[in-house]
């Protein structure tokens, strides 16, 4: 079993590398945790919409490939697919931006 | 209790070995797996073909098990480097860790990878066995280059094992870890998608082994875009080895580093495997009817370079959080 006080221990020693300003305020870890939040919104929300695009160009590469004479169809309806997939990475984005500009400002 | 730089030291190898060991091997445990999976329903379908199936799958394996024998032997040099007073400590403990978590993310993704044209070529020659030459040729380009991304964790993991950093205090052990992270986890997804462009150009090339070159030409620029977001990942890592002695020693720059490592490390992830399923079906395609091969192209790259928009919306944020925040 893992000892919580090793693990205390731990932290302590990483975070007394902080010195000299050893005394960490409140206003300090809202900022950090802004910030770490900031990266983990947009690496977490860069997962789906990159497969769900790269699934709808999959597809349309292989209709074209069978009926080349739509290619122009395909593609046009590959890129709306493609740009709707896109809101959940926009949304990440905005949030993280928010994150960083207006809450851990 | 205040720990001693050896007890340090001994944390962070043993923490970073097992990072290294145990992420490093599970890519290439599954993409074994595949090639095997496949060799054995191949057999049971042509059971006199077993000599080909055997060698073929042999030599997929063989190559496609590369991505572990890096980890192993960056595992090994994290247990057995050897260190002096000067560097030990928790800085040193950091950069194991660091060096573990990249080699042993960025292996895990090109050792899946290589499972798919290995498993395509058992396929492929159990079909067409006279063609077993050209089929077994492509699936080592393919397996070769969906390998690179591991190797840009080697190189990160190697620099964090022998140069030591020059920050001091929580920063440095920031960019220790987020370094590894950012280069480990974003080759993760590059890893998978150059493989499954590979498979895809193998199983085409196994039904229309004509079109050899112009298959061939498309799979290696889709496996190109593919490893975008691992340069992206190495870019950020470079940045935070080299770049950052003047960030503020305090929690807030601890963490900018983790932050930006978290999102240009995962953002990499699907934009990786995304690309790998546009040049998985473009490669297939391509190798049907080489006629398309210019639409076909376009079409490929246009797809990956809309994939890859959230990869670089990472980068940005991790890109702003290092030096504009």
């Amino acid at each position: 079993m893992l000892d919580p006080s090793v693990v205390m221990t731990v932290t302590d020693a990483v975070l007394a590398q902080a010195e000299p300003q050893a005394a960490i305020t409140g206003a300090e870890v809202i900022k950090a945790g802004a910030l770490i939040g900031a990266g983990i919104c947009m690496g977490f929300g860069a997962i789906g919409p990159g497969i769900g695009e790269g699934f709808a160009a999959g597809k349309a590469c292989e209709a074209i490939g069978r009926s080349p004479e739509n290619a122009g169809l395909l593609t046009r309806t590959m890129l709306i697919g493609q740009a709707v997939s896109e809101s959940t990475g926009i949304y990440s984005l905005v949030v993280a931006l928010l994150m960083l500009f207006v809450v851990g400002a | 209790m205040d720990f001693s730089p050896e007890t340090w030291d001994m944390l962070g190898r043993y923490v970073g070995a097992g990072f290294a060991l145990g992420l490093g091997g599970i890519g290439a445990a599954i993409g074994m797996g595949m090639s095997a999976g496949q060799a054995g329903e191949a057999m049971m379908r042509q059971p006199e073909r077993h000599g080909y199936l055997l060698r073929t799958m042999l030599i997929g394996q063989a190559v496609g098990g590369s991505p572990s024998i890096f980890a192993l032997v960056v595992g090994l040099l994290i247990l057995f480097l050897p260190s002096d007073a000067a560097t030990s400590g928790p800085i040193f403990a950091a950069a194991m860790v660091g060096a573990g978590l990249s080699i042993g993310l960025g292996c895990l993704g090109s050792g899946v990878g290589c499972g798919w044209p290995a498993a395509a070529a058992c396929d492929g020659v159990a079909r067409n066995p006279r063609r077993a030459t050209p089929i077994t040729s492509a699936m080592i380009i393919g397996q070769a280059v969906a390998q690179s991304p591991s190797i840009f964790a080697t190189v990160i993991a190697l620099i964090l094992l022998f140069i030591p950093l020059t920050s001091t205090g929580v920063v440095a052990v920031g960019i220790a870890i987020g370094a590894g992270l950012a280069m480990g986890a974003s080759a993760l997804g590059p890893g998978v998608g150059s493989g499954t462009t590979a498979g895809g150009a193998v199983r085409g090339l196994s039904a229309w082994p004509r079109s050899q070159a112009i298959t061939i030409r498309t799979m290696l620029i889709g496996q190109a875009v593919c490893q975008t977001p691992a340069i992206f990942g190495m870019l950020v890592a470079f940045i935070m080895l080299f770049t950052l002695q003047d960030m503020e020693m305090n929690i807030i720059g601890l963490a900018k580093i983790l932050g930006a490592a978290i999102a240009v490390g995962l953002g990499g992830i699907g934009p990786g495997i995304g690309c790998g399923m546009v040049g998985d079906t473009s490669c297939e395609a391509t190798a049907e009817k080489p006629v398309n091969d210019a639409l076909l192209l376009r079409t490929m790259l246009i797809g990956q370079a809309v994939s890859q928009s959230t990869a670089i919306y990472a980068l940005i944020i991790s890109l702003v959080l290092l030096f504009v925040i």
